[in-house]
């Protein structure tokens, strides 16, 4: 296991079967439980994935966003890639070419940089102001 | 009289070298796999009979096992052999000898007219793109000492072109361009059972579920079992004895005969044998381990080998 900071890179066993999704998991788990997990598996290995192995994807990828954190991955292998695809789930991941590219993805908007709207309410209760003005 | 001697086998496994493509990996020759109902190989006996070809005999290994895994596949061209010279006996004058690979509709008549015009007695069949592995050649042109292989294949031959469609089958990719080919009648390969609207057949036997789609051009074929809200559709076949599960979408893939795919799933640019997958999109063959995905059905009696369909009705030698 490798980590950067507070991203997790994590590699994705070549098969995951039901067996291996165990052992992956005693591995995974504690790091999902964190403040705002942010996570990368890197499935370059994937040869093979049972159901259960797309379940724990899916259920990672549940947990870390029930934190305000996300799941991505990267480096798909083409068996991967065809067995997510297979099972309708390949849109549901954000997937990235290299570990590199998955883990830079996560600073790709600083915070400062995105726009600071005007909530959407703000007009309505401006006019509201005005109206209670005007009475 | 003319014989037809088919062998049921690549010229590469014959000469002891596989392809080392995705195809290659593939235990059956795609020509002996079931396409629209019957196999490339069955067609092909059907057309020469219906042709005049007054014997068809078919040799080849034990369906399921590659070449390799026999291991003498020498044996083909030794009954072959045998079965040549029995024929010369009976007074077979010339023979047609294929082995299998491409799907070839060959004019009979034609081939044999300029055989009679061109040849020293010896015609190699070409295709737009290169010599296909089928020869018509004359008794009397083969010595009982010859072996058929080298004797044909090295032998100074005059080359006939085929007219028809040929389809060298060496490829997944060959494999759907045939099926696509057959449902959009670009060639003669007409899909088993009743077209039920323009671009749809569905052979008997067959239960489409309901809340099912079928979008043409796709083909079902026997005994087929479709379960409520799947798809099926863009040049896609599913051959006998199948089972397509709850709400999966079937696109521009072939499901060959006793495959079971699982619910909910998204088949998309794909060939399904039991539990072995290839995409195409992404060249990759898989062997997908969960059972509650793909796996295989179990034989529920009858004879499902590749070539049942040949046996049942025309062949005429088999080699052990």
């Amino acid at each position: 296991m490798l980590t950067s900071g507070p991203i997790v890179v994590m590699q994705v066993p070549e098969v995951l079967n039901v067996k291996e999704v165990d052992s992956f998991m005693e591995e995974l788990g504690p790091l999902l439980e964190s403040n705002r997990p942010r996570v990368v598996l890197d499935c370059s290995q994937v040869r093979s994935m049972e159901s259960a192995g797309v379940e724990m994807l899916l259920r990672c990828l549940e947990e870390v966003l029930k934190r305000d954190g996300d799941l991505k991955l990267a480096a798909l292998s083409p068996e991967a890639e065809v067995i997510l695809e297979l099972m309708r789930v390949a849109r549901v991941f954000e997937t990235f070419q290299t570990c590199e590219d998955a883990a830079r993805s996560f600073n790709a908007i600083p915070a400062d940089a995105v726009p600071q709207n005007t909530p959407w309410y703000a007009d309505v209760f401006s006019e509201l102001g005005v109206l209670k003005q005007a009475s | 009289m003319l014989s037809a001697i088919i062998i049921t086998e690549r010229v590469e496994a014959v000469e002891g070298k596989e392809a080392r493509s995705c195809a290659g990996a593939w235990p059956v020759p795609w020509a002996r796999i079931e396409v629209l109902g019957k196999s490339a190989v069955a067609r092909f006996v059907d057309s020469l009979r219906e042709q005049g070809c007054d014997a068809v005999s078919v040799i080849g290994s034990n369906p399921g096992l590659g070449a390799s895994a026999n291991g003498s596949t020498a044996d083909y061209w030794v009954n072959a052999e045998l079965l040549l010279a029995n024929q010369k006996q009976e007074g077979f004058d010339s023979f047609l000898i294929a082995c299998c690979g491409a799907y070839v509709e060959l004019d009979l008549t034609d081939m044999r007219a300029f055989h009679d015009e061109h040849g020293d007695g010896l015609t190699r069949a070409i295709g737009p793109d290169g010599p296909l592995d089928l020869w018509m050649v004359d008794a009397s042109r083969m010595s009982d000492r010859d072996r058929i292989f080298p004797a044909v294949r090295n032998g100074n031959s005059a080359q006939y072109p085929v007219r028809g469609y040929v389809n060298r089958l060496v490829s997944p990719t060959d494999f759907r361009r045939l099926v696509v080919d057959g449902l959009s009648a670009r060639c003669r390969l007409r899909p088993h059972g009743v077209e039920t609207r323009p671009g749809v057949w569905i052979c008997e036997g067959a239960q489409i579920g309901r809340g099912s789609r079928m979008v043409a051009p796709a083909y079902v074929g026997r005994n087929v079992q479709i379960m409520e809200d799947c798809l099926i559709t863009r040049g896609s076949n599913v051959e006998s004895n199948c089972q397509i599960d709850f709400g999966t979408a079937v696109e521009d893939s072939s499901i060959l005969s006793d495959s079971y795919v699982g619910i909910g799933l998204d088949l998309c640019h794909s060939i399904v044998d039991g539990s072995n997958l290839i995409n195409l999109r992404h060249n990759v063959t898989l062997e997908i381990t969960d059972p509650v995905v793909m796996r295989k059905i179990a034989v529920r009696g009858g004879d499902r080998r590749p070539w049942a369909d040949i046996e049942r009705g025309q062949m005429a030698l088999s080699a052990e």
